[in-house]
Formats: C-alpha cells, sequence, structure tokens
C-alpha cells in the first residue's frame, strides 16, 4: 500500500507512539480500581485513546484524497538515533554532587551534545541554532549575568537567520542588553545577575 | 430593580479599585505592552501574553489580572492593526479582519480602517463588560452547586467544543486534546504522592511548567517556522492620515457593529467560543446580510467592523467560564488559568464571593481597558507602523530575548528554558503536520482537574460509570457535546466547516 498523505501518516505514528509511551510507562504505577483510581489509571485510559485516534490518524494516511508527499520536513535519522544514545548515556551516568568540577562539566557537556542532536535531528538549520541558542542563554545566564547572555542569544540566534550582519547584530544586541537589564533587572526587580557572578 | 442595584453597587467596588492610580497604569502598561507585541507579524496574544507574563509576577493578584486582561486586549488589536496593514494575521480572530482590512489599506483607506476597528472593539467592548457584570453572579450560583460530575461532563463539552472549532481534521484535533491531558498529568500524582512520567528528575515531579508548553508551541514554533520561509512583506504606510472614519462610514457601519457585538458576545460565553469563532461568524453573517455584501472581499468597511467588534466582545465574555466555572474557553483563558493559579487563587464560583475586590476590578478594568485602547492607538499608530516595519531578522532575537527571560523569571532555573526549547521543537512538528495546537493547551490546563473530578465521581458513585449520565446537567452536557460530535462529521457540515475555514 501506499501512503498518500505523509502529514497524516507521521501525525498518526507519533499519536501512537505517545499514547503508547504514556500506557506503558504507567504501569509502573499502582492501577487502583474505578472507585478508587490509582496514578496508572486515568493515564492509562487516556494512552489507550490517544493509540486509537493515532491508528485511525495513520490509516487515513493511506486512503486519504490529500496528497503530501512522506517527508514533510527535514529529519537526520542518524542524529536523532545518536542523540537518544547520548542522552542515555548522560542518564545513566549521573554524576555525584561531590564528584569534581571536571566530571560535572564533562557531563554537563555530554547532556548538551545530546540535546543538540536531538534538536538539530529536525527541520532546518534555523531550527537548531535558534533553539540552542536558547538553552546557551538558559545555561550561561547564572554564571555569566544578563548582559552576555543575552548578547550570545541575539549573536547564535541572528547567525541561524537567513541573512547575518555583524555590525547591524552587534547593535542589536547591544540595544537589547540594555533595555533588558534596564526593564526587567532595575524596573521589575527580577534577580538576576547583571555581569558574571566572579566579579561581584 | 434589585438586580440592577446589584449591579450598581458591583461595579462600584469594581471601578473604586480599577480606577485606583496604581491599576489604571498597570492597566495602560498592559494595553501598551500588549499592542506593542501583538503588533509584531506572527505574534498572537496566546504568544504575547506568555512572554509577558513574568512581568505580571512581582504584582498583587489584583493589579496582575488587569495588567493581563490588558495585554490580551493589547495583543488583540494589535493584531488588527497588522492584519489590515500587512496582511499578516498576528493570531487566527484576525484572519478575517485582513480580507477588508487590507483591502481598504490598499485603496489608501488604511485610517478608517484602524479607526473603525478600535471604534468598534470599543463599543463592544462596553456592551460587554455589562454583560459580564449580569450574568456572572447567577452563572456562578449555579456553579456553586456542581458536584464533580458535573465539572467532568462540563470539561468535556469545553473540550468537545474547541476540537470541533479548531482548523482543520476533528480527529487530529481530539488526539491534541488527550495528548494535552497527558502532558498536563506529568508529575506528582495529588491522591498517591507518586511523581508520575518524571523519569527521575526533580523538576518534571512539580509538573510541566505551561508557560514552557505554550511559549514554545505558539512562540519558538512560530519562530522557527517563520525562518524557514523567506521574508515578503508589504507595509501600506504611506498614507496612514486621518484616523477617523468619516460620518458616512459610520452609517454605513454602525449596524453592523451591533450585529458584531450581539453576536461575538454570544458566541465568547460557549465553551471553546472566544474571539476566534466570534470574528468568523460575525463575517459570515455580514456577509450574508449586509447591503453591501458584494463588495465583501474588496474593502467594505463593514467586513472590517463587524468582525472586529465580534472578535472583542468575545474575547470578553470569555471571561464568564472562566471567573465563573473555573474552566477555560480557549487558550487565553487557559494561560489566565495559569496566571492566577500562580497568582495563589484558584479560578471557580468562589473567586466572586471570597474575592469581590479581585472580580469586580477585573471586570471594570476591561472597560477602562478598552478606553484606553481607543485614546493609545489613534495617536500611537504611527510608532506601530514604524515597528512594522523593522525586517524580521532584526525582530525574531528581540523576541527571543523576551521569551528567555520570561520563561527564566518563572523559577529562575535553566530547566524551564530547555524545556521550552524542546517544547519549540514539538510545536514545530506540530505545524508541519498540520495540528492545530490550541486544543494541547486546553487539555493540558484541564488535565489534572479532569481527573481528579473524574476520580470523586466515581468514589462518590462507587464506581458507577452511569452517574455521568443519571445527574440531569451533567447528561444535559454530555448529549450536547455529542450532539457537537456528530454534526460535525455529518458529511454536509463537514464539508460547510472546511470551507468555512479555507475561505478565510
Amino acid at each position: 500500500m501506499k501512503i498518500a498523505n505523509g502529514k497524516d501518516f507521521w501525525a498518526g505514528v507519533m499519536f501512537v507512539a505517545f499514547g503508547a509511551a504514556f500506557m506503558v510507562i504507567a504501569q509502573n504505577y499502582p492501577m487502583g480500581t474505578a472507585v478508587r483510581m490509582g496514578p496508572a489509571y486515568f493515564p492509562t485510559a487516556l494512552g489507550g485513546i490517544l493509540v486509537v485516534l493515532g491508528a485511525v490518524v495513520l490509516f487515513r494516511g493511506f486512503v486519504s484524497k490529500i496528497s503530501n508527499p512522506l517527508v514533510v520536513f527535514p529529519f537526520r535519522a542518524w542524529l536523532f538515533v545518536g542523540g537518544l544514545v547520548l542522552g542515555a548515556i548522560a542518564y545513566y551516568t549521573q554524576v555525584a554532587r561531590d564528584a569534581g568540577m571536571l566530571a560535572q562539566f564533562g557531563h554537563e557537556m555530554l547532556s548538551g551534545l545530546a540535546i543538540l542532536a536531538l534538536f538539530a535531528a529536525f527541520g532546518e538549520r534555523s531550527l537548531w541554532v535558534v533553539l540552542f541558542a536558547v538553552v546557551v542563554f538558559g545555561y550561561i545566564l547564572k554564571p555569566l549575568g544578563l548582559v552576555a547572555a543575552t548578547v550570545a542569544l541575539v549573536f547564535i540566534s541572528a547567525w541561524g537567520g537567513n541573512e547575518f550582519k555583524w555590525k547591524e547584530v552587534a547593535i542589536l544586541a547591544a540595544v537589547l542588553a540594555a533595555f533588558s537589564v534596564a526593564s526587567f533587572v532595575y524596573g521589575l526587580g527580577l534577580p538576576m545577575n547583571i555581569w558574571p557572578s566572579v566579579w561581584e | 430593580m434589585e438586580a440592577l442595584t446589584a449591579l450598581v453597587h458591583n461595579l462600584g467596588i469594581g471601578f473604586g479599585v480599577a480606577l485606583t492610580f496604581q491599576n489604571i497604569f498597570y492597566c495602560l502598561m498592559g494595553c501598551l505592552l500588549g499592542t506593542l507585541i501583538g503588533v509584531l507579524p506572527g505574534i498572537g496574544p496566546v504568544a504575547t501574553i506568555a512572554m509577558l507574563l513574568p512581568v505580571t509576577f512581582t504584582l498583587n493578584p489584583t493589579s496582575a489580572l488587569i495588567m493581563l486582561a490588558g495585554i490580551y486586549y493589547g495583543a488583540q488589536y494589535g493584531g488588527s492593526t497588522t492584519a489590515i496593514l500587512v496582511n499578516i494575521p498576528g493570531e487566527s480572530s484576525s484572519v478575517v479582519t485582513c480580507l477588508d482590512g487590507y483591502q481598504m489599506a490598499r485603496q489608501g483607506r488604511a485610517g478608517p480602517a484602524l479607526g473603525i476597528a478600535a471604534i468598534g472593539s470599543f463599543i463592544a467592548g462596553c456592551f460587554a463588560t455589562v454583560l459580564i457584570a449580569l450574568f456572572a453572579p447567577p452563572l456562578a450560583e449555579v456553579a456553586l452547586k456542581f458536584g464533580p460530575a458535573e465539572y467532568f461532563s462540563l470539561m468535556v463539552l469545553g473540550l468537545i467544543a474547541a476540537t470541533v472549532l479548531a482548523h482543520g481534521s476533528l480527529i487530529k484535533a481530539i488526539a491534541m486534546v488527550i495528548l494535552g491531558l497527558l502532558l498536563g498529568i506529568v508529575g506528582t500524582d495529588v491522591n498517591s504522592g507518586v511523581a508520575r512520567f518524571s523519569f527521575g528528575v526533580s523538576e518534571l515531579s512539580d509538573g510541566i511548567g505551561f508557560v514552557s508548553v505554550a511559549m514554545g508551541v505558539f512562540g519558538f514554533a512560530e519562530v522557527i517556522s517563520n525562518l524557514e520561509q523567506k521574508e515578503k512583506r508589504e507595509v501600506f504606510t504611506k498614507k496612514v492620515s486621518n484616523l477617523l472614519p468619516s460620518l458616512q462610514d459610520f452609517k454605513d457601519s454602525w449596524a453592523s457593529i451591533a450585529r458584531g457585538t450581539l453576536l461575538g458576545s454570544a458566541l465568547g460565553i460557549l465553551p471553546g467560543g472566544g474571539a476566534l469563532l466570534a470574528s468568523f461568524a460575525a463575517y459570515t453573517l455580514e456577509k450574508k446580510i449586509s447591503w453591501n455584501s458584494a463588495n465583501f472581499g474588496k474593502g467594505a468597511i463593514q467586513g472590517v467592523a463587524a468582525p472586529e467588534s465580534a472578535n472583542n466582545a468575545g474575547a470578553q465574555t470569555s471571561f464568564i467560564p472562566l471567573l465563573t466555572l473555573g474552566i477555560p474557553s480557549n487558550p487565553v483563558m487557559a494561560l489566565m488559568i495559569g496566571a492566577m493559579m500562580i497568582q495563589g487563587i484558584a479560578p471557580g464560583p468562589q473567586v466572586m464571593t471570597e474575592r469581590p475586590q479581585l472580580f469586580w476590578g477585573m471586570i471594570a478594568s476591561m472597560w477602562v481597558g478598552n478606553l484606553m485602547l481607543v485614546v493609545l492607538n489613534l495617536p500611537l499608530i504611527g510608532m506601530w507602523i514604524k515597528l512594522l516595519m523593522a525586517p524580521y531578522r532584526l525582530l525574531y532575537p528581540a523576541i527571543l530575548v523576551f521569551c528567555c527571560i520570561g520563561v527564566y523569571s518563572i523559577s529562575n532555573s535553566p530547566f524551564d528554558v530547555m524545556q521550552t526549547a524542546v517544547f519549540g521543537v514539538v510545536g514545530y512538528i506540530f505545524v508541519k503536520l498540520e495540528c492545530e495546537p490550541a486544543p494541547l493547551i486546553l487539555g493540558f490546563i484541564l488535565g489534572p482537574l479532569m481527573e481528579e473530578n473524574l476520580r470523586r465521581a466515581m468514589l462518590l458513585s462507587r464506581g458507577d460509570p452511569l452517574v455521568f449520565f443519571q445527574r440531569p446537567i451533567s447528561l444535559v452536557m454530555l448529549v450536547v457535546a455529542a450532539f457537537l460530535l456528530i454534526i460535525t462529521l455529518a458529511p454536509a457540515i463537514r464539508k460547510k466547516r472546511e470551507e468555512a475555514f479555507v475561505e478565510a
């Protein structure tokens, strides 16, 4: 059988996968009875419904009159699998709190790489660059301060766009950094470092 | 008579709260910021509210909600401005405004189009405010009698109604609701204390942050898909002078404003309703019955006046189910519930009796907010146009900065930022697979509530699921939900529904 509508097909696959995952994981918790529902009851029921609905959507992908190519968006399976493997390694090699700086740093880099690979598996270049910029912002805000984080976010995300002009981006970064410090830290009093914490 | 005195008394309390210097200021800031962000192409009210939510964290609950409501109206009005001037709907409820508004702009009548949108919205807003003040108290009284079975059925009805109104495939929309419900119950189960689906990650045992979901799916995903397309925008900026519509324009459109207001108010109250349905329905109605229907799509002022009035009326009356039942009828209201919870207020019928200051203050501020929008937008339109002319490559890093600071400040943790990025990918996939995210957000907010009420109802009925059909109110709601599903699936209506969305 030929897949007519790639969008429906993959949407169906996604729903079935989510529904099945929730059902399977829910089996780790007590089910309870209809009178006293345990933590597994509701998610198992919903997961089952989702699998059924997903299967219908998937089936429609074969018989649909609307035709869409099977490749709906760029997907790089090797990055996806690689990211999952790295993520699994990071997950199962949790570093103890009292472990050395180096071990912790290494572990964080490994997690970061896994995330980056998973992001990069989907969509065009702009997707992973923009989201990577966002993650970098989140992780450097506390140690390096709002100014550095904003500048990094603006530069990396601008690099993910279609056009990159150094001067323009530099001005934009400076303006946005000044504005966010003025309005969020001074204006609203959000508790954030402005400069790297070692300076203060 | 008694109802009238109560109304005056209540609105008196409300205006007493809303007209304090502090609250006027927050309302003004809300409208201003909301319009500022809402004007940016491709950013609708949901993303705007999610982005600006953290700004309100430091305020007291009343001021925070007043400001959020202001942000909502501002964002909506900003979206209409973009629709008229650039032909890019910032959000789905201004899709229909594009049709005639943009044509008017091309004919050099952008000014009157913007003016009539503001004035129509203001009139609709005034009417809807009174309507809320009239209808909320009796509805809240009914809601106080609701048991868990009624609440569960009400949520079923609300979610079904929301899927019926989503674009595209009905079955995908229902699947999205279920997925939303599942994501909503991630975290510690209140009854047993089991941390569900948290994979030992301590941040996940508090549940997935709804701001992360909303911002990722509506904000980041939008930016990413915009970046994939090459920019092509045409802004009509040459002659936006003379904002006040002429006397003839008023004569032409007052009836449309009135019809739009009435229709919008009615549709906003329905579960799943709100601004989107209101504007679509008003446009369709106007096209059918207006004497000027031949000119629709070619720059008829009625085609701007009616949906703009309707979407503002609907936007406001959709606060009725939120404030009285604690049930959000659309994603914006879902965000409002989230904001209330963050402020420590449990949404529901008890808000009105326990916190009259907050309740009536917020309602009165709706009127104040609408007035401000008219006053604000007429002189500031030049500034919005300048903003619209800024190329996207400068806008999106700014959008990202505000989103990121917003998400981070929720709990000062990088984890939230990361989580939002993940939902950015998920949202991108949804966009590509034509899965509408709005039902997901509703399900997400209602997940824990639904489970809780289902459990209680089943406990009270000793495990008999028939309880949902034995209690009359519950039965009515389930029947209505089933009816909605059936008529949507009926081939004739299905075709109509698809046409309606395609046309717009």
